[in-house]
């Protein structure tokens, strides 16, 4: 028997009371919880498990397998103690232990200890990672490294080449995270080697030439002679066949398989062509039309020019615009993609207003970043795949009389192109990089200039030291030496300083302190990547000079402000929320396009963006953090008007739209990202949009998925529809732990499909043999039922359907706030949130809530708070 | 019956780097007898997500020589002879029911250190790299296939001493230049521009010491990580300047270039061949892939994402699942076949000198444990042609790599968690 007298356990017994009472508190006691210090603790009721089913033999005495669960201590606050849990976490979640011989807990026993075991090692981990307050010096990640860039040198590079930022389980501003691999540094070099030479252009502006093409006359070309060729391969393949038994390479072709596949071509692709050819309207533009091979699409190229950017116009209007559908007055355009030409780099989409009588002449700024971006392209907004072109044909074909696939309904009368322009010219002049030259400057003491003043502003806060300057400058006298041009040394040693320490960590120094205030500059530079991730501008720099005008509360309150309302926020809008909200889960499936057509890239990007613009729209006008969970309005564009049901919005900018009665959106819950994420392209997943609301919206992430737990034995090698396996997840003690608190909430959103589009009735086709069976029993193969869904939240309780279940989460603001305030905390410091950064939360809190959760607010307070102003 | 005229004194006696192995109790079967002068190689094929459980592993009951191949390495049946099955391998630390790859050859504690929500430990290739890369152009080559779901956190299979991820090449054409691809550049000019690199390295190092100054210690270890990057390049210039004058070998069978978009099953089977290349002319001896997942389902005509593959039920599914287990195995066919065409010049194959291990830390689904594991090639002594399954269920999967850093001719006595190498895998 275990001895339950000892006084550690009395403590222990104690301690587990506080962190009881802190738990059925809330958080309006939240105080209460930071006073009491961090403790990850089993409650000491499952001493009695380790009794009946453990200590036979894992008491110290026998230790069976080395494993000794008698001295284990219940207060889970070391790593090794932390090891020896999980691994009993893992035996009982695999089944393995108690053995079978052995007696097994019930499933009640197990569903708890499952339970508890499993939130306290989260706990415990969180404890044992805490970071102590510790801010490590952070690398530019490449957000950060893109947008530094540009503010440098007034170009943008794509540092996508670089490793990803992605940090297991936190932000990409967490120092202790952000390493630096080996090749890295060759990486950096490159980068700035080509942002150079884009920033720095000598020579003569290049003229601006305007280019103007009229398409129909390539595409005609090339299409007649393709449906030539297909006559004439059918003429062939008709002689062979009335040719009475001669070999088919008599014919020019290789065997009689040969000639089934080219009639079969030729009945799939001539038709369309000979049709596209007889329209009028083919031989005065192009009419952007689908067809087997993809889209026929209205393209023009960029001259080569030295960086810059041109206008792209061009004459557009709607066939038949009287009865054309509005979701059909829609192009997109973007670049040719280097793998598939079927498929584009979608920029853009635009309305279209003109007709095929009165056309409208549409304006795109299009930037060629490289050699192999230079086409600019055309057509009608469209799911961006060439199978699904093809699938999407071939159904249509079959549904349709006519074999000619989708009626066309644009047609592009002309293209034009216009360029390059500049913002100025030389473009270096308004950058880092200039420097004015005196008469007496050599291409030596001019281009140390041009090094030194572009290491200082690269360097943030930081002098560059001579003694570096001298190494760069003798690197560049060597090459000058060599025989390279003194303006290509020059960016070459340039692009060192961009590779250089000083430039791609953020230093805050402490010379032997264990903590100090920030000074000004560093301020300005913390300030600044958290609001833009960006370096800080010229007014937050003199603000910063100012003496200690910067530690002023008022002050710092002023600037965030003032940075909020600036269009740089969006990089902090962009990288917060993608994090905070797990939106990665948005890129990772491909949708399934014959069962969602109308779920294109255009509608995935708007959807994405209409998350931050809901978060933007918040936060600079202050509006409460509930509206993110329940709101009467929506942020849409014309698109997404349209795919919502949603009359009355004209054009591509978003903006707050009332929603109409009896429509389900309003809120994170009604929006195709956030349903899109909660599904695997084909089917929504219940428990992935569970584990969403808990995770992102009540602040109750659950743990992650255990590993190695059994299936069901009698479920081996059966089909299992989801709503049977959400059944059966309450069944075994391992799954119902958790997915007692996921399913109902991924359920209450069942309504949803998979794309977010919402539905009354479900509808369930049944397949394979349960089909043959249903048929043979006259029953129907394809059964409607109403949704059934009801359900609770983790705590008990009820709501109906959907209306009712987002009515609850919203109820529980302070939850949602809580997650939110700890998410930015971790995100503007750049470190885990731990529990010594509890007492900063229930700051922030209490000053958000002073103006009812206002989301502004929470940003105010945290650039406001001691911790954001010490290293 | 094969039966090689060997003791293990005479073999012993053949190459001393392969001395202070006690548990080589008999080299009988053993594949190869001249692999002991020949240059050791290692190559790890991770596939991310795992296998068809149902499918995949042998009959736990057959064991030994004597089993039936199972139907997911049925394209393997022409070589069963030379490969291993192992089962109950896993590593302890494993709890990530996603990372197929990033802890597979490190077997690291990813809460090992206080303060930190991720940590890593160097991998068993990066380990044998620095014995067995000494004398190659290329102290190591790791590979990726692009949209390799299921591998986990990393830049590839491989993390250096200090647990941070090493890149690598994610494409055939990439792979083709690395290694063949010769640097038209004047000899002298190379010369100067190998100094002028190590006079930049000078020039930030300079910097990187002026930032050191007043660093906190946390600060100085992240620091610290960029000085590591400065001295693997220093590292690399030297072996630079060392085969500075010698031309990039070619392949006896002269290889086209790789097409740019090659992807799939296509790819893997590029990527193989390029590796039997590289061996042929010795451009490196240690190799890592994550192998794709994603674009090789979708090239053998699936429609649903590799996750969703992984997470198979009955139906379509685990039918993809299944597809891909095989044409895994028969790439890894294609591959141990080249190897063995590949004669060296005294007489034995590739295939010999090589120690390949094809698995992931995911056995299948979200199941960690039994890792599945399969050996090929006679470069660690291995005896193949059986089904393993090791007593305890949970044996190391370092236990393995131990034994194949010791049967390669490394004198480790431990990695990561081993408790020993894997004596049966020599008998």
């Amino acid at each position: 028997m275990r001895p339950r007298t000892v006084p550690k356990e009395i403590m222990r017994f104690i301690s587990g009371i506080i962190l009881f009472l802190a738990a059925v508190a809330g958080p309006s006691f939240a105080v209460a919880q930071t006073t009491a210090p961090p403790q990850a603790m089993m409650p000491d009721k499952h001493f009695d498990i380790f009794d009946t089913y453990c200590l036979d033999c894992h008491d110290s005495a026998t230790a069976d397998g080395g494993v000794d669960l008698e001295s284990l201590s219940f207060d889970i606050d070391t790593i090794a103690s932390a090891e020896l849990w999980q691994k009993v976490l893992n035996v009982t979640n695999s089944g393995e232990m108690p053995p079978k011989r052995k007696d097994q807990m019930t499933t009640e026993e197990k569903t708890e200890f499952l339970a508890d075991l499993s939130e306290q090692l989260m706990v415990a981990r969180d404890i044992l990672s805490d970071s102590g307050g510790v801010i490590t010096m952070r690398r530019l990640n490449r957000r950060e490294y893109e947008n530094t860039i540009e503010s440098l040198l007034g170009v943008r590079v794509d540092a996508s080449t670089l490793p990803s930022d992605e940090n297991p389980g936190g932000y990409d501003t967490a120092g202790s995270a952000l390493f630096f691999s080996s090749d890295q540094f060759e990486q950096y070099r490159k980068l700035a080697r080509k942002a150079l030479d884009k920033a720095i252009l000598y020579g003569d502006k290049p003229k601006v030439k305007t280019l103007r093409v009229e398409p129909e006359t390539s595409i005609n070309k090339h299409l007649n002679k393709q449906a030539e060729n297909y006559k004439e391969m059918l003429a062939r393949a008709n002689a062979w066949r009335a040719s009475d038994g001669q070999p088919p390479t008599e014919f020019g072709f290789i065997d009689a398989a040969r000639v089934a596949f080219e009639e079969g071509q030729y009945d799939l692709q001539y038709p369309t062509m000979a049709n596209y050819l007889d329209d009028p309207l083919s031989q005065t533009g192009v009419i952007i039309t689908h067809n087997f091979r993809g889209m026929v699409s209205a393209r023009i190229d960029a001259p080569p020019s030295p960086g810059g950017y041109f206008k792209v116009r061009a004459r557009i209007g709607c066939i038949e615009a009287e009865s054309l559908p509005e979701d059909r007055r829609y192009i997109e355009y973007g670049t040719r993609s280097a793998s598939n030409n079927a498929e584009i780099n979608v920029q853009g989409f635009q309305y279209i207003n003109g007709t095929v009588k009165e056309p409208e002449i549409v304006e795109f700024r299009f930037q060629p970043q490289g050699s192999d971006d230079r086409s600019f392209i055309i057509r009608e907004q469209h799911v961006n795949n060439l199978e699904a072109f093809k699938r999407l044909f071939i159904a249509h074909r079959r549904t349709h009389d006519t074999k000619l696939g989708p009626k066309p309904s644009l047609w592009v009368d002309w293209m034009e192109i216009e360029g390059p322009h500049y913002e100025q010219w030389p473009p270096q002049r308004h950058s880092a990089l200039y420097v004015k030259r005196q008469e007496d400057d050599t291409h030596a003491t001019y281009n140390r200039k041009v090094v030194e003043t572009l290491a200082r502003r690269a360097f943030r806060t930081k002098e560059p030291s001579p003694a570096y300057i001298d190494k760069l400058m003798q690197l560049y006298e060597a090459k000058v030496a060599a025989g390279t041009r003194p303006g290509t040394a020059v960016k070459d040693v340039l692009a060192i300083v961009l590779a250089s320490p000083s430039f791609l960590y953020i230093q805050e120094p402490t010379h032997g302190k264990k903590k100090r205030e920030l000074n000004p500059d560093e301020l300005a530079v913390r300030l600044a990547y958290f609001l833009w991730s960006s370096p800080p501008d010229q007014t937050l720099l003199d603000v910063a000079a100012d003496g200690d005008q910067l530690k002023q509360p008022e002050v710092i309150r002023q600037q965030t402000k003032r940075m909020l309302a600036d269009p740089r926020a969006d990089e902090f809008i962009h990288g917060f929320t993608h994090q905070w909200l797990h939106m990665e889960r948005l890129d990772f499936f491909q949708f399934d396009y014959e069962k969602f057509p109308d779920y294109d890239t255009s509608i995935k990007e708007s959807g994405r963006q209409e998350i931050y613009e809901m978060i933007k729209d918040g936060i600079i006008h202050g509006r409460p953090l509930r509206e993110l969970v329940k709101s009467d309005h929506v942020m849409i564009n014309n698109l997404l008007a349209d795919y919502y049901g949603i009359d009355g919005v004209e054009g591509e900018d978003y903006r707050r739209v009332a929603v109409p009665a009896g429509l389900p959106r309003g809120g994170l819950l009604g929006t195709t990202a956030i349903m899109a994420m909660g599904s695997d392209g084909e089917k929504a997943s219940a428990v992935e949009r569970g584990v969403w609301i808990l995770r992102s919206l009540l602040n109750d992430p659950p743990p992650p998925a255990p590993a190695n737990v059994p299936q069901l034995s009698r479920l081996a090698d059966q089909h299992v529809s989801e709503r049977e396996l959400v059944k059966l997840h309450q069944e075994e003690a391992q799954c119902a732990q958790c997915h007692q608190k996921i399913d109902p909430l991924g359920f209450g959103l069942q309504n949803f499909d998979a794309a977010g589009i919402w539905h009354d009735i479900e509808v369930h086709k049944l397949t394979g043999a349960a089909a043959k069976r249903a048929k043979k029993q006259g029953k129907p193969v394809v059964i409607k039922t109403a949704f059934d869904t009801s359900g609770t939240l983790p705590d008990g309780t009820a709501f109906a359907d959907f209306y009712e279940m987002r009515d609850r989460i919203a109820e529980r603001e302070d939850d949602f706030a809580r997650g939110f305030t700890e998410n930015l905390i971790e995100y503007a410091l750049g470190r885990p949130f731990g529990f010594t950064d509890q007492k900063m939360a229930d700051t922030v809190m209490k000053r958000a809530a002073k103006r009812d959760y206002a989301m502004d607010e929470f940003i105010l307070a945290i650039a406001q708070s001691w911790r954001f102003k010490m290293k | 019956m094969r039966f090689q005229n060997r003791s293990r004194r005479s073999f012993l006696a053949s190459g001393s780097t392969l001395l202070g192995l006690p548990y080589l109790e008999s080299l009988r079967g053993a594949p190869s007898v001249a692999a002991a002068t020949a240059p050791r190689r290692m190559v790890y094929l991770a596939m991310g997500f795992g296998v068809t459980k149902q499918t995949w592993f042998p009959d736990k009951e057959q064991t030994g020589h004597d089993y039936d191949l199972p139907e997911g390495l049925a394209p393997l049946a022409d070589y069963q002879d030379d490969i291993t099955i192992i089962q109950n391998l896993q590593h302890k630390y494993s709890n990530e029911a996603h990372w197929g790859s990033t802890m597979w050859l490190t077997g690291a504690n990813r809460y090992a250190v206080p303060g930190q929500s991720f940590h890593n430990t160097v991998s068993v290739d990066q380990v044998a790299a620095e014995t067995l890369g000494a004398d190659t152009r290329f102290t190591s080559v790791q590979l990726n296939g692009r949209k390799a779901n299921g591998h986990g956190p990393g830049l590839s299979l491989a993390w250096n001493r200090q647990g941070k991820p090493v890149s690598g090449l994610d494409t055939p054409l990439a792979l083709y230049h690395r290694l063949f691809s010769d640097d038209k550049t004047p000899l002298a000019q190379r010369q100067q521009m190998l100094l002028e690199e190590r006079s930049v390295l000078d020039t930030v190092l300079e910097d990187a010491k002026s930032v050191q100054v007043g660093l906190t210690q946390t600060d100085k270890d992240k620091l610290d990580e960029y000085f590591q990057s400065i001295r693997e390049i220093e590292t690399r210039i030297g072996k630079e300047e060392e085969w500075l004058d010698v031309p990039k070998k070619m392949p006896k069978q002269k290889l086209k270039e790789p097409g740019a978009k090659l992807t799939g099953y296509e790819e893997i089977k590029m990527m193989y061949d390029l590796m039997v290349a590289a061996m042929e002319v010795d451009a490196t001896r240690v190799f890592t892939y994550r192998l794709p997942t994603d674009t090789l389902i979708r090239s053998l005509g699936a429609t649903i994402s590799s996750h969703n593959m992984s997470h198979y039920t009955e139906g379509e599914r685990r039918q993809v699942s299944e597809q891909r287990d095989q044409a895994l195995a028969e790439l890894l066919a294609h591959f141990i076949q080249k190897l063995k065409d590949s004669k060296q010049a005294d007489g034995t194959s590739l295939y010999d000198a090589s120690s390949i291990t094809f698995g992931s830390n995911i056995q299948s689904i979200h199941h960690l444990n039994n890792c599945p594991t399969l050996l090929t090639g006679g470069g660690a002594g291995f005896r193949h042609g059986q089904h393993l399954v090791m007593k305890d269920p949970k044996t190391p999967l370092c236990n393995l790599w131990l034994s194949q850093l010791n049967g390669i001719g490394i004198n480790a006595e431990k990695f990561g968690d081993s408790t020993g190498p894997i004596g049966e895998l020599f008998s």
